[in-house]
């Protein structure tokens, strides 16, 4: 079996073990390439009919490709699509001007998510997050319990040893899947390429610049890149150094601890 | 005989323990960020600490102290609590940069290469460093300490005892160890820093603030002080510092519309120090070692000096129109400065685009100490008071992380990065700025110091004392 293939085999064994643990489950869809790979293997789960639903959070600050690939995909593949806005603090005016960009990430993603998951009883979400991605996230198991607070207690969680995953779940608790916890970003690319799968075209270099990894508008900016089709990506991410989030501003605590620093002088 | 004895640890541990109990040692350390030696030596002599006139009265003596270098709170205090010199421990600012991609890197308390006095006494020390080798053999049975609000402990890492975190600490409940120890807090909505951006709104309001936080710090050490078993307790007072950056103006200037405020601040701290000191002794029945320290002075600031800008109009830098913070640096850039003037040669072999080989360094660094010898102030004062390589002032393993060359100011002259500004000199809303001469320490006997004793040398007469 090739190295993609068992990255598959396993991500679609925990899909349906969640969804055998969990009927009350949905999937996260950011509409990147990480969280539309998770959605490919998805539809491979189930043979092309994801039985629950999707959820796309929209802030309101994504670039207009991503609203119209994400129409698309969703009438292609048939998708029980379901949209979360922050509807009243989007009313507000909440952006990353207004108070912290870590204010706005809480308002527009967490909350927005917490009404939705709240709204339809939602006990489990699959979420296309990578171990690689950034330091904290080394820590995340692929069955993740989170609290009613929606904190994470990364060290009170259960042991995954021998792949025997932990998916009980506490009253007030929701869970969180991570079935491609286990795959690179040059895995994602080189699986993108085998399956063909569509993908946003903001990731592909126009005016030699593109975008290696998608967020919101005001918080992304494009890498210099000459990669015009995904054989050019994949050459691309083989031969790279800098960080995949480097075009992304700091994560939260980063942000944090740097306004901290910045109100007190420093920087 | 004896071997069996090793073999029931517990039987000898407790046997010992209750022999210790009627002279058990116990130490209060309190931290005061910020505070000058001047500045308390004038507030005692006004009468505006009697109680800590008092204090000292009963044989403590008042110290002038060197903070470490840098003069901020993040290296100082990591001196302070590893007792070793930044070279070793690693620790040189609140900013560093990856090297690859000069993104910005927050050190916090995993980069410490050395342990605390704390991990040290406890037997949990899992890192080693010339001071823990000198003492590791010494401890006895474990101490047990309580360590408050001391900056550069996040996130919290499990000690015996105690550990809340201080600045910069971001989320609460990885700041605190153990868990039962964030119940309590979380229960009263406990904040580890006041809201500084609140000042840019109103001042008022700030320092209001202020006095709400040190209300709460002061209730939440008064609890663990008095609730829970310890042998070493050591709490950070943050307002100080918070209080001097934005008021130092207002500290001897009985005309400032905050001077009342300011002298009000250093009252209830005097009268916090006591009864903290009174209860302390009581507990350790007049025995025990008490001590007060501050890790930096404070000076009144005249101008803030920008050494980005400044080298780069020496073109020493450049800079491209694109990036965020150092990621914009040029291809022509051979030295940069991280806060507050630690100046780094853009070394090829250490750096993503750097552009300077490794022989080049001496000659380009007294390049840059000349320029930087001919900065003039306010009447064409001199801004810069001493600079320092690298190899004069840091040893130990972690040299290599060390800036190349270190600044220090003349009192007055605020030595930042200022990566984005395009001035040499400005102003903000800030009117106090740290020194390194200036700090200062309180402690009981003679510890044969020569000379004036800097921060790092503090951790041994606590570990001395509990180990002699």
């Amino acid at each position: 079996m090739d190295h993609l293939t068992r990255l598959e085999n396993k991500s679609i064994y925990i899909i349906r073990e969640a969804y055998y643990q969990f009927k009350d489950i949905a999937m996260l869809w950011s509409v990147g390439k990480d969280s539309t790979t998770l959605l490919w293997l998805c539809r491979k789960a189930f043979f092309g009919r994801i039985p629950f639903p999707i959820i796309h959070i929209d802030t309101g600050y994504k670039y207009p490709e991503m609203y119209q690939f994400r129409d698309e995909i969703a009438k292609t593949w048939k998708l029980n699509l379901l949209i979360g806005r922050n509807e009243e603090k989007l009313k507000q005016g909440m952006g990353p001007d207004q108070g912290s960009k870590l204010d706005c990430c809480t308002e527009l993603k967490t909350n927005a998510l917490k009404q939705l998951m709240k709204a339809h009883r939602l006990k489990a979400i699959l979420l296309g997050i990578r171990r690689d991605e950034h330091g904290i996230r080394a820590k995340e198991r692929y069955f993740s319990p989170r609290d009613a607070l929606f904190q994470w207690d990364y060290e009170n969680q259960p042991a995954e040893l021998w792949d025997q995953y932990q998916s009980t779940v506490e009253e007030e608790e929701h869970f969180r899947i991570h079935p491609i916890l286990h795959y690179t970003e040059f895995d994602v690319w080189d699986y993108v390429k085998r399956e063909r799968l569509p993908i946003v075209p903001l990731y592909f270099s126009k005016e030699g610049k593109r975008f290696r990894s998608l967020g919101c508008v005001p918080c992304c900016a494009p890498i210099d890149s000459n990669a015009r089709t995904i054989d050019e990506i994949v050459e691309e991410i083989r031969e790279s150094k800098t960080s995949e989030r480097s075009g992304r501003a700091q994560d939260k605590e980063n942000i944090y601890t740097m306004q901290k620093l910045r109100a007190l002088g420093y920087m | 005989m004896l071997e069996r004895q090793n073999y029931l640890p517990g039987l000898v541990l407790r046997k010992s323990a209750m022999k210790n109990d009627s002279e058990k040692r116990k130490a209060l350390i309190i931290g005061l960020d910020g505070v000058p030696y001047s500045l308390l030596n004038a507030y005692l002599e006004q009468g505006v600490m009697p109680r800590l006139r008092k204090i000292l009265d009963q044989g403590l003596g008042l110290h002038p102290m060197n903070a470490s270098i840098p003069d901020v709170s993040s290296v100082s205090w990591t001196s302070f609590a590893t007792g070793v010199n930044p070279g070793e421990h690693g620790i040189y600012g609140f900013v560093d940069l990856n090297p690859r991609d000069y993104s910005l890197y927050f050190p916090n308390s995993r980069d410490i290469h050395a342990p605390p006095f704390w991990e040290i006494l406890g037997k949990t020390d899992q890192r080693t460093s010339t001071l823990g080798d000198a003492y590791r053999k010494k401890v006895q049975a474990p101490c047990r300490s309580i360590i408050f609000n001391l900056p550069h402990t996040y996130p919290a890492v499990p000690i015996h005892g105690i550990l809340v975190s201080g600045f910069v600490a971001i989320d609460l409940k990885k700041a605190v160890f153990p868990d039962s120890a964030y119940s309590y807090l979380k229960s009263f909505n406990y904040q580890i820093d006041v809201e500084a951006e609140t000042i840019r709104k109103d001042k008022k309001q700030f320092l209001n603030e202020l006095f709400e936080c040190f209300e709460m710090r002061k209730k939440a050490i008064d609890h663990f002080f008095l609730h829970e078993p310890w042998d070493l307790f050591l709490a950070c007072i943050t307002e100080t510092d918070r209080l001097h950056h934005f008021f130092f103006d207002a500290a001897m200037d009985r005309a400032h519309p905050f001077h009342e405020e300011f002298i009000e601040f250093y009252g209830a701290l005097d009268d916090w120090l006591n009864m903290m000191f009174e209860e302390f002794m009581k507990m350790s029945r007049g025995k025990g070692l008490f001590m007060v320290l501050s890790d930096h002075g404070f000076a009144p600031i005249k101008k803030e000096v920008y050494i980005n800008p400044f080298l780069r109009k020496a073109g020493f830098l450049e800079l491209n129109s694109e990036g965020q913070f150092f990621q914009k640096l040029g291809r022509g850039t051979r030295a940069f400065n991280l806060d507050p003037c630690r100046i780094y040669v853009n070394y090829e072999e250490v750096y993503g685009r750097g552009t300077v080989r490794k022989e080049e360094g001496p000659a380009l660094l007294k390049e840059i100490r000349e320029a930087l010898n001919t900065l003039r102030g306010e009447g064409n004062e001199e801004v810069i008071d001493s600079i320092y390589l690298r190899e004069e002032i840091y040893r130990g393993p972690r040299m290599d992380q060390a800036p190349d060359m270190v600044c220090l100011p003349k009192p007055g002259y605020d030595l930042k990065g200022g990566i984005d500004r395009k001035e040499i000199f400005g102003q903000n809303i800030f009117t106090g700025m740290h020194t390194r001469h200036d700090a200062f320490c309180i402690l009981p006997g003679d510890y044969g110091w020569t000379e004036k004793p800097s921060i790092d040398q503090l951790a041994s007469p606590v570990l001395q004392y509990f180990t002699r």
